[in-house]
């Protein structure tokens, strides 16, 4: 019978119109039996039945089938709502669509920063990445690279797992020819690809002899990116040579869609196994070396622990191996410090970065963003709660009729419930396209070099926003139904809904206060992100940032000779003096930040300088200070008579010169390097200190020795151009490839890439606050205004009495504006309370701020009276223009 | 008189005892045995036979009336039956306890 009324609900409607169509007549019938005349018989027996859409209803809700009935015409009449008032509607889906929208996009974002494993990963809760530690000069370094040597050691003397496996990456040069371009080389063992349940789609991944220690094979496994974009998806791939950096690789296989490995931040191109790429790269003089020798760190360590093995118990099993592992180096550099006070250990940690032990401020500001986002969605539930309760205060008469019409408050409140379901349903659907859109900015935002940008591209996003919309949903309908609940019908007929404005006012002054108070704790964390931005960005570097185009060059074919490596890197810097708006060129080794060598180091005072490994070493031609704008303080530069054969000079920077020699004149002074044996290298100057590894971390200091005398071969060519560098670009590429030899190729790159990926975390921090900040106030002003406007529209009979009663204008205004003002100003206790309260977690993520920054909150005050001003001034000036004639006689 | 709380479905129970009846005639009989001291409050007796419908202690035909209308009859189903015994019994059991004590002196 259910089913039946629910799919003949036509059917049931017209049987209940029969049945007690024929009561009626039975009762007429009778009544004309015992003598009354036709009409007044009808008319007795109707009136004797009752209402009979009333007993109609009833009989429905006993059959237990009116839900259905009542969500058809709570529909209808919601669809017809819309209509009339499109604009309520739109309010509320756009509303609850933003809110929603941030949500779904931010979950992508930390999901796959934190929650999410690589794709075919099997059994990623058994599978660690392995970090080492150990504390040099005072300092404890956590690493996740390690020498190719450390790999092998971890791997022999560890017992907790059945698989372990090397994973790097290099930037190389990946083709032949025009086709010929800079990509990420994965380079990881043959077990590497156990760990996934990855099969090839053509070809096979690589065999234990291909990756065999000494006697590697030149080959190579594509991802199906790299194989549709330069093979178009053919299988006569296999078997093709492609040239990865220098060596020549036979293609084997190609790995399937969406199989990135385990990429930590551009996406991987290609994989050569780990040897091969050990013993042909001349980073180091001897093909034996990266197997036996600990000074070349690339590669990280994966390793999946064997079943019953505890994570606690594989980090003691890796530490102890590590331990051994650092004694047999030590065996090798006898000038290490002893294992207790090196503390040497390793840590197998989850397989995810951002959740390890070397976790970026960017998760923490993903995570804190995620943060922000909930509390727009909680605005907007707020908003549009009071949105309800303001048009349900105009509906009181409407409601207070209903329910004085036998319609109970159960069905009053339903309606509302199927209301906001429904437009929650289409905010949410507009939430999804919001977060399709958005999610591509946060994906560009927060991983840049990942190749995935699909915003939705799992059920697990999906499944967030079904959740999330329904959580909305059910918190939004709280405050109406809440007040529903209490409506007095009497008293709401008889007053008209006139003057009953402050019933329920306390609620909404409640979520406006709220709304006011999560828009300043948002807005205070954008105030604290700028600042600490433009902190980081007032940093001296010791070099200048945006005039600076760096070129690196890349030999294939042929190796030179040194001679002319050095003659070639001669003519690149020439030609690049010609090149317009070039003004200045010079050689030097690294860029900043980007990588830096050690050496050993003696002075006649320390048999070996304790903290050699935390000075870098660079090489600088004469005119590389003034290319880079780094000061010299004392002494000279170096002049074109520092060359090869000349006696050897140095630079150094202040502070490793006051470490090194302190109190005295460093000027004049020996430094040996590399062994106590070399000749005296001179200081003949001092520099000032450049950041070299981090921008807010301090390095020890640097030493400069002129390229001419050092590594000329190594030598980076380093261009100043007049204004943005980013400009000369592509015209210094060209004007230089033009001189490459064969298949060579320059890369040129603004040294801004090098800097701006250190400032990311602030200068995320700060777009993400002030975006979400600015959206939160927008909501917040337009609830407001909504509620005054209300307020006003309810009050036009009163303010016709005071206008009559002969107040001016300013009053009215003044009276309507403090209204407003009353909200802003609790609201700016709540969050500026909330704010300081909750600072001391942010201050991590600050540079050089304070959480309780009088500035910040001084801006945000402005703003929000501001915003609170805008937003009650229409109204408010609506009101002055009451008419006392009009207004008296509405109603 | 005013119906007691929760007797209007015994009563539509007991009349359906002797035969299947439809909305108008549960009424009358009602009426009738009880010599107009009984008014089912119409308001009350269709939502109360839907209701009785929906737990299956009556069933609903249609059929045709004494002066050839369609109507909607009742009947009582098994459990209708088993239902009327205990609600009889249940008000045997109260009747006789609020007569002992109105009957102390």
């Amino acid at each position: 019978m259910w089913l039946r009324a629910l799919f003949r609900r036509a059917e049931v409607e017209r049987d209940l119109d029969d049945e007690l169509r024929f009561h009626i007549a039975c009762e007429t019938e009778k009544l004309i039996r015992q003598g009354v005349s036709p009409d007044e018989a009808e008319w007795r027996a109707r009136r004797a039945f009752g209402g009979v859409e009333r007993i109609k209803d009833d009989a429905r809700d006993a059959r237990g089938t009116a839900w259905i009935d009542a969500i058809l015409y709570d529909v209808r009449h919601t669809l017809r709502g819309v209509r009339r008032r499109p604009g309520f509607a739109a309010a509320v889906i756009l509303t609850l669509g933003l809110g929603l929208g941030a949500n779904i996009a931010m979950f992508g974002i930390v999901d796959r920063l934190l929650f999410r494993p690589p794709a075919y990963l099997h059994d990623p809760a058994r599978i660690h990445r392995v970090y080492i530690r150990e504390r040099l000069g005072g300092t404890e370094y956590t690493e996740k690279g390690m020498p190719y040597t450390q790999y092998r050691d971890l791997a022999r003397w560890s017992s907790a797992f059945d698989v372990t496996a090397a994973f790097g990456a290099d930037l190389l040069a990946v083709g032949t020819g025009e086709a010929t371009r800079r990509m990420q080389v994965g380079i990881v063992s043959a077990s590497y690809f156990d760990l996934f349940d990855a099969r090839p789609v053509i070809g096979r991944f690589f065999t234990a002899r291909e990756d065999s220690v000494g006697a590697a094979a030149p080959v190579v496994v594509l991802t199906s990116a790299f194989w549709r974009a330069q093979y178009g998806g053919r299988p006569n791939a296999l078997g093709q040579v492609l040239e990865v950096g220098s060596l020549p690789c036979t293609i084997i296989g190609v790995a399937p869609p969406g199989f990135a490995g385990i990429d930590d931040d551009l996406s991987t191109s290609v994989f050569i196994p780990a040897n091969t790429y050990g013993a042909s790269m001349h980073y180091v003089q001897n093909a034996t070396d990266y197997y036996t020798k600990y000074n070349w760190s690339w590669t990280g360590m994966l390793a999946r622990r064997r079943a019953g093995v505890t994570a606690a118990a594989a980090t003691a099993d890796l530490s102890r191996a590590f331990r051994l592992s650092y004694e047999a180096e030590r065996a090798m550099i006898p000038s290490l410090p002893t294992a207790d006070v090196a503390k040497p250990s390793a840590l197998a940690a989850p397989i995810q970065l951002e959740r390890g032990p070397l976790a970026g401020a960017d998760s923490r500001v993903a995570l804190w963003t995620s943060g922000v986002a909930l509390m727009v969605l909680l605005i907007a539930c707020a908003n549009v709660a009071n949105l309800f309760l303001v048009r349900g205060l105009q509906r009181q008469r409407e409601h207070a009729l209903r329910l004085a019409l036998g319609v109970s408050r159960g069905r009053l409140l339903r309606h509302i419930v199927t209301e906001l379901g429904l437009l929650a349903g289409v905010a949410t659907a507009a939430g999804v396209a919001i977060a399709l859109i958005g999610g591509r900015v946060l994906h560009a935002l927060f991983l840049p070099n990942s190749s995935d940008v699909s915003a939705l591209g799992d059920q697990r996003t999906l499944i967030f926003a079904g959740l999330a919309a329904l959580l909305t949903a059910a918190l939004t309908a709280l405050a109406p139904a809440f007040e529903s609940g209490r409506a007095q019908v009497a008293a709401m007929i008889k007053d008209g809904a006139r003057d009953s404005t402050r019933r329920g006012s306390r609620l909404r002054a409640a979520l406006l206060s709220v709304q006011a108070a999560l828009s300043v704790v948002l807005l205070v964390g954008a105030g604290l992100f700028v600042r600490s931005l433009s902190n980081v960005r007032a940093i001296r570097l010791g070099y200048d940032v945006d005039p600076i185009l760096y070129v690196g060059t890349n030999w294939r074919g042929g190796k030179l000779t040194r001679p002319q490596e050095i003659a070639l890197t001669h003519r690149l810097a020439d030609e690049a003096r010609t090149i317009p708006g070039v003004t200045r060129v010079a050689f030097g080794m690294n860029p900043p930040l980007v990588a830096w060598v050690a050496n050993d180091l003696f002075t006649n005072d320390h048999d070996s300088v304790p903290q050699s490994g935390r000075f870098a070493m660079k090489t600088a031609s004469p005119e590389y200070f003034r290319t880079m704008g780094t000061r010299i303080l004392r002494g000279r530069s170096f002049t074109d008579a520092d060359r090869e054969g000349a006696p050897g000079v140095v630079l150094v920077s202040a502070p490793m010169a006051e470490q090194l020699w302190p109190g005295r004149d460093a000027i004049g002074q020996c430094l040996r390097i590399g062994a106590d044996t070399t000749p005296c290298t001179v200081v003949v100057g001092i520099t000032e200190n450049v950041k070299e590894v981090s921008l807010t971390a301090d390095s020890g200091g640097q030493y400069y020795l002129p390229t001419a005398q050092y590594a000329p071969e190594y030598a980076t060519l380093f261009v100043r151009v007049d204004g943005e560098a980013s400009r000369l670009v592509e015209t210094v590429r060209q004007r230089l490839q033009r001189l490459m030899p064969g298949a060579s190729f320059v890369t040129v790159n603004p040294l801004r890439d090098v800097v701006d990926p250190q400032v990311r975390s602030w200068q995320l921090g700060a777009t993400m606050f002030v975006a979400f900040g600015a959206l939160a106030l927008l909501l917040a002003a337009v609830g407001l205004y909504s509620v005054i406007a209300f307020g006003v529209a309810q009050r036009t009979r009163e303010l016709g009495v005071r206008v009559a009663l002969g107040a001016r204008i300013r009053d009215v205004l003044y009276l309507i504006l403090s209204d407003g003002m009353r909200f802003t100003v609790m609201g700016l206790g709540l969050g500026a309370a909330i704010a300081v309260g909750v600072g001391h977690w942010i201050q991590p993520l600050l540079y050089d701020e304070q959480p309780a920054d009088p500035w910040v909150l001084g801006a945000v005050t402005d703003v929000l009276a501001l915003a609170a001003v805008a937003a009650s001034i229409l109204p408010a000036l609506r009101a002055s223009r009451v008419d006392p004639n009009i207004a008296l006689r509405a109603d | 008189v005013n119906l007691p709380q929760g007797t209007l479905d015994l009563l539509i129970l007991k009349a359906l005892s002797l035969g299947p009846l439809h909305g108008w005639a549960i009424s009358e009989r009602i009426h009738d045995v009880s010599r107009a001291t009984l008014e089912i409050p119409q308001g009350s007796l269709y939502p109360a036979l839907h209701r009785l419908e929906r737990r299956k202690w009556i069933a609903a035909t249609w059929g045709a009336s004494d002066n050839n209308r369609r109507a909607k009859y009742y009947e009582l189903t098994r459990a209708g039956r088993k239902q009327l015994g205990e609600e009889v019994d249940a008000w045997a059991k109260l009747t006789a306890a609020v007569g002992l004590v109105l009957d102390m002196t």
